[in-house]
């Protein structure tokens, strides 16, 4: 129910990650549904090292956790800028040995041929927004570490996620949309500018704990 | 044929928009200003402090609590809740009011403040907390929008922040 | 290759004196039905305003029906509007908070006017939770009358009209960078923004999409907050933080790249081609509007006079092969004057390709023209009454 409810919020903490991710991939309900459960089951993957971890610090040290609390602010800064270098290397076409910048001979021009469709792009990026401390997700964080076994923490974490993924399925609508290059090319850009966007955040935060604490 | 229909077409259109564009200064730019303000849109809580919970009345001035105001989805604003004193010319030369916030009626904050005789002349002010759930807040002018002791027009605006995290839930 | 000023070069008298002020009378009527409130203001400066504005718009409107030319007298209009806006804006802004920046108290109490370029960081938010994320007002108050109600009305009405030719008849802002750009100076980059056009056209759609996600997801105007180089010449969030000193470096930056220098060098409008997100959002109105330019392929030959021309790089070698210009053109009428054989032409669509070329500008131009003096003409009267003040004549 959680998950649910705090959809909206997962949604606007991964949708701008997974558009432009999604409009690189080539047209086609099958492949973006591949995608998708990619990005989700390693955004699974993500919740629960987190649950298991929560629930670890809550269990040997209770007194810890809201010390530990106080020091999300460093893991968020350090996932935001591990996610800007992996948007800008798996879906700004880090790899360009095969670039083939078609000449100015049309109105659009593709950077890059044929986007290669690439697991761990779509692993990469699910893990790290899977571990990206949002606020539902700190909300979880607490109440699994409260819970007094591991199995239940795990458990706990694998309900939230069923309920926050349903939200994602309206995604796979973007398989249906035509491909140009151009879409291609402006969601490449997407990537890049959101790439900036979360080094910047991720700097912004890690430089504001180094010297205030 | 069809070409002669789509031209009949295209001057209609073209005649259309210019009766449009005659419209506009005098009918369409009110009746499109009236429909988006009657879409039932309202200013985020984060620039307007939300929505009113209750008045307290102190008889030269009013107090006025809002309710607390959570970031949504992503907002990068600390959790807070606005209160606000009107009117600004009412207040006594210094205001030290204790405060109950959330209407259990037990004080939550003491906001105390100078209020300088120039409207324009920069306003600055303390706020302690008296339980967990608020911040406390020293010599705080405008310094961000979940901090904040400035005047604004006809009234005193203060922002007090919450506590996030487990020691708030 | 030629330049512009030879290109734009035609024949004087397109048409005769008496029909171009047969033609030019409803506009001039116009001008005056617009501009009659200002002659009831008791000021004198008023006056002189709107009576200037009258003169200066139906004059360039004469101008256009007996040169048969479009871009330049536009020009003379849009690059006015873009220097007299700030004029009157920040004499205003500075006269009545005694600075350019925007306290945060006048955040909170909603009195930030409106700018119509946060429309497309708005829409999510407004859409799916009624929330508008702007700090100014949906009602017009005494102490904001530009609300966000009024703005939004007064941009869709015009857009309704006018589609994307918005950007070169009605943005005050688009002015400015095409100021920059008509200073005499040696083409550059000419090479660099021929080849890499194609890309370079498509940073505004990314910018809008960047702009649209991120807002709906942080709920802050992110353009507003972070990219807007006409914050420069307007008012910004006033700096209290490291954040909003690097928000004020940027603005700054931006503007002086974008809408400074690299028009002057390019003689492009750089900003709104290359970067202005509202410019990709107001592409899509081209779409359900009637007007567009066509290239006609039996006048054609290939010159590529048009493709050097335009200022935001809407034709390619494709789309003029395929007689057509791109979605971002504006309708500014640069290749349309610049061509030697006619081949570009105004077009009304589901009409023949250049059948009644002429026809089809002249209905563009009444409507468009007619809002651009209304909108556009209310604010350069506002900086020639701002600038007659300044003037030490009392």
């Amino acid at each position: 129910m959680l998950g649910l409810a705090t959809g909206p919020v997962c949604l606007a903490t991964c949708g701008p990650v997974v558009v432009p991710w999604m409009l690189v991939q080539p047209q086609g309900l099958r492949g973006h549904s591949r995608q998708l459960f990619l990005f989700l089951a390693a955004r699974l993957a993500g919740y629960l090292v987190f649950a298991c971890a929560v629930w670890l610090v809550g269990s040997a040290i209770p007194h810890a956790l809201p010390q530990a609390w106080t020091g999300r602010s460093w893991l968020m800064g350090a996932v935001q800028v591990l996610l800007a270098g992996a948007l800008v290397v798996y879906a700004a076409g880090w790899s360009h040995r095969r670039c083939v910048v078609a000449k100015t001979t049309g109105n659009l021009v593709q950077i890059g041929e044929a986007p290669v469709v690439k697991r761990s792009g779509a692993l990469a990026l699910g893990f790290l927004t899977g571990i990206n401390l949002c606020p539902p997700f700190l909300v979880a964080g607490v109440r699994a570490a409260q819970l007094a076994h591991l199995s239940a923490a795990l458990w706990f974490f694998f309900c939230f996620f069923a309920g926050t993924a349903v939200w994602f399925f309206p995604f796979l609508s973007l398989g249906f949309l035509k491909r140009t290059p151009a879409i291609v090319t402006v969601a490449r850009m997407v990537a890049v500018l959101l790439a900036c966007w979360y080094g910047f955040s991720g700097i912004s935060i890690l430089i504001e704990r180094t010297f205030h604490g | 044929m069809r070409t002669r229909i789509l031209t009949i077409l295209a001057y209609t259109g073209a005649a259309l928009t210019l009766v449009v564009a005659v419209c506009v200064p005098f009918v369409l730019m009110g009746a499109f200003s009236n429909a988006v303000a009657h879409a039932g849109l309202h200013i985020d809580a984060a620039y307007s402090g939300g929505t009113v919970a209750r008045t307290i009345d102190r008889g030269r001035y009013t107090i006025v609590v809002y309710q607390p105001v959570e970031p949504r989805l992503l907002e990068r604003i600390e959790p807070f809740v606005q209160i606000v004193f009107e009117p600004a010319e009412s207040l006594p030369a210094h205001v030290s009011d204790e405060i109950d916030l959330d209407g259990d009626g037990r004080p939550d904050v003491r906001v105390s403040f100078n209020v300088p005789a120039d409207a324009n002349a920069p306003l600055r002010g303390d706020v302690t907390a008296l339980n967990a759930t608020y911040i406390s807040l020293t010599n705080v002018a405008g310094e961000s929008f979940s901090r904040m002791v400035v005047r604004a027009g006809k009234q005193i605006v203060v922002r007090i922040p919450l506590h996030e995290g487990p020691a708030r839930r | 290759m030629a330049s512009r000023s030879s290109a734009l070069a035609r024949p004087p008298a397109f048409r005769g004196v008496g029909r171009s002020i047969l033609l030019t009378l409803p506009m001039a009527l116009w001008s005056l039905l617009m501009f009659t409130p200002s002659f009831q203001h008791a000021s004198g400066d008023h006056y002189i305003g709107a009576a200037a504005v009258i003169l200066f718009m139906t004059g360039l409107f004469f101008l256009m029906m007996r040169t048969g030319e479009t871009y330049r007298w536009r020009r003379i209009f849009f690059v006015a509007l873009g220097f007299l806006f700030p004029v009157g804006f920040i004499a205003a802004l500075v006269a009545e908070r005694g600075t350019m920046s925007i306290p945060i108290s006048r955040m909170v109490s909603g009195d930030t006017p409106f700018c119509f370029m946060v429309t497309p960081s708005i829409i999510l938010p407004a859409a799916f939770a009624r929330t508008v994320i702007f700090p100014g007002s949906i009602l017009p108050t005494a102490s904001n009358p530009h609300s966000i109600a009024i703005m939004i009305g007064l941009w869709f009405a015009l857009t309704l009209v006018m589609g994307k030719a918005w950007c070169s008849y009605a943005c005050f802002f688009g002015g400015i960078e095409e100021g920059f750009a008509a200073l005499p100076k040696r083409r550059r980059l000419h090479r660099f923004i021929t080849r890499f056009g194609a890309q370079l056209r498509l940073i505004p759609w990314a910018i809008l999409v960047f702009v649209v996600l991120v807002s709906a997801a942080i709920f802050e105007p992110v353009y507003c907050m972070w990219l807007c180089p006409f914050k420069a010449v307007t008012e910004f969030p006033a700096v209290r933080n490291v954040e909003t000193a690097i928000q004020m470096v940027v603005f700054i930056a931006l503007f002086v790249g974008l809408v400074v220098v690299l028009p002057y060098l390019t003689k492009k409008r750089t900003q709104c081609g290359f970067f202005c997100p509202f410019g990709a959002f107001q592409s899509l109105f081209n779409k359900i509007n009637l007007f567009e330019i066509r290239i006609n392929r039996e006048k054609c030959v290939d010159c590529g006079l048009c493709q050097t021309s335009c200022p935001t790089v809407a034709l390619s070698k494709d789309s003029i092969r395929e007689g057509k210009t791109l979605l971002n053109c504006m309708k500014c009428g640069a290749c349309v004057d610049a061509c030697k054989k006619d081949a570009a032409v105004w077009h009304l669509k589901g009409t023949p390709v250049a059948a009644k070329p002429e026809r089809a500008r002249l209905l563009f131009l009444y409507g468009t023209w007619a809002l651009a003096t209304m909108f556009g003409g209310s604010v350069l009267a506002n900086g020639v009454h701002t600038l007659i003040g300044f003037l030490p004549l009392k």
